[in-house]
C-alpha cells in the first residue's frame, strides 16, 4: 500500500463502523479478494479515519503477538509427557 | 462428552496413539499453556487445566480423526474443561451472566458508546503488561476470541466449531472484543498522558 496524501483525504468516514468490520475482515484473512480490492485500493487510501484505523489494527495484532504470548514451563511439559507414559503401560 | 461423540471412532496401534500425541499434540503445548494460562488467570490452574487438557487428549484419541486439525480439536477440549471445571472457581472478576453480556454488547448503542480514538503512537509507548492486563481484563467470551484469532490464527470457521456458535456470532463478537480492548487501551493511554488517546 503507497503512503497516501493526507490533504486528498476525507477527514470523515460515512460507514466508519461497516469500514472497521471490514478492515477486520481483511486482516483476519477472511475476506474475499473483490472485498479486499475494493476497500483497499478504492477507499482506505482516500480516507483518513479508515486510514488510520487500518494502522492501529495493524499496531494492536503486533502487539498481541509480542506481549501475550506464554511459554508452557518446561517442568509442566514434562510432567505430562510422563503422565501420558504411566497411562500407556496401565492400559 | 459431545466433542468427543462427533466423529467415528478411529482405530489406532499403541504406536500410533504415541505418534500422533507426540507428533501432533505436543506441539501446540504453548498455544495451549497461554490460553489456558489467560482463562484461569492462575499459573496452578492453568497447570492443571492443561494436565487435564492433555491427559483427556490421550484418554480420547480415537476420536480424533489423523488429518484434521489437531490444534483446533486441542483447543475445544480446552474450553469446554475450562467450563465444566474451572470456570465456577476461577479467579475470574466477572460474575455476570454471559447472557446478560452478549445481548448488552449486542445492542446499537455500545457502538455509539465506544469510539476509542486510540492512536499508533500511544501502542509504540505500551513496552509493559498493558495489553496484557487489558487483554486479561476482558470477560472470558470476548478474551477468548482474541486469543483464538489474534494470537493463534484460527480462522473464524475453526473458531466456530471449537466455540459451538455460528461464524456470524464468531464476527460479532470478534467486533466487540477488539471495541472493549481499544477501549482498555485507551484509559491506559490516557494514564500514560496522552490526550485524546
Amino acid at each position: 500500500m503507497s503512503t497516501p496524501d493526507p490533504k486528498n483525504m476525507k477527514q470523515d468516514c460515512s460507514n466508519k463502523r461497516e469500514c472497521l468490520e471490514m478492515l477486520q475482515l481483511i486482516l483476519d484473512g477472511e475476506a474475499t479478494a473483490e472485498q479486499k480490492e475494493h476497500f483497499l485500493k478504492e477507499h482506505l487510501e482516500e480516507c483518513m479515519p479508515c486510514y488510520k484505523n487500518y494502522h492501529l489494527e495493524v499496531a494492536i495484532r503486533q502487539l498481541l503477538k509480542t506481549k501475550c504470548c506464554h511459554e508452557a514451563p518446561q517442568q509442566l511439559v514434562d510432567d505430562i509427557k510422563t503422565k501420558v507414559i504411566q497411562n500407556l503401560s496401565r492400559s | 462428552m459431545e466433542e468427543f461423540e462427533e466423529t467415528p471412532r478411529q482405530h489406532y496401534t499403541e504406536a500410533q496413539k504415541n505418534s500422533i500425541f507426540n507428533n501432533e499434540f505436543m506441539p501446540h503445548i504453548n498455544s495451549m499453556y497461554n490460553f489456558a494460562y489467560r482463562l484461569t488467570l492462575d499459573g496452578d490452574d492453568a497447570k492443571d487445566l492443561l494436565q487435564d487438557t492433555y491427559l483427556k487428549a490421550y484418554r480420547f484419541i480415537e476420536s480424533f480423526q489423523q488429518g484434521t486439525n489437531a490444534k483446533a480439536w486441542l483447543f475445544r477440549i480446552l474450553k469446554n474443561s475450562f467450563i465444566n471445571d474451572y470456570r465456577k472457581k476461577s479467579k475470574e472478576p466477572s460474575k455476570v451472566d454471559y447472557q446478560d453480556v452478549e445481548t448488552y454488547y449486542n445492542s446499537e448503542d455500545v457502538d455509539r458508546q465506544i469510539t476509542p480514538d486510540l492512536r499508533v503512537e500511544a501502542l509504540k509507548d505500551m513496552i509493559g503488561d498493558e495489553i496484557s492486563n487489558a487483554l486479561n481484563s476482558l470477560d472470558v467470551d470476548f478474551k477468548t476470541v482474541i486469543i483464538l484469532c489474534d494470537l493463534e490464527g484460527f480462522k473464524y470457521e475453526e473458531m466456530a466449531k471449537i466455540l459451538d456458535i455460528p461464524i456470524g456470532t464468531v464476527r460479532s463478537r470478534l467486533h466487540r472484543a477488539r471495541n472493549l480492548l481499544k477501549e482498555k487501551l485507551s484509559t491506559y493511554a490516557k494514564q500514560m498522558g496522552y490526550k485524546n488517546a
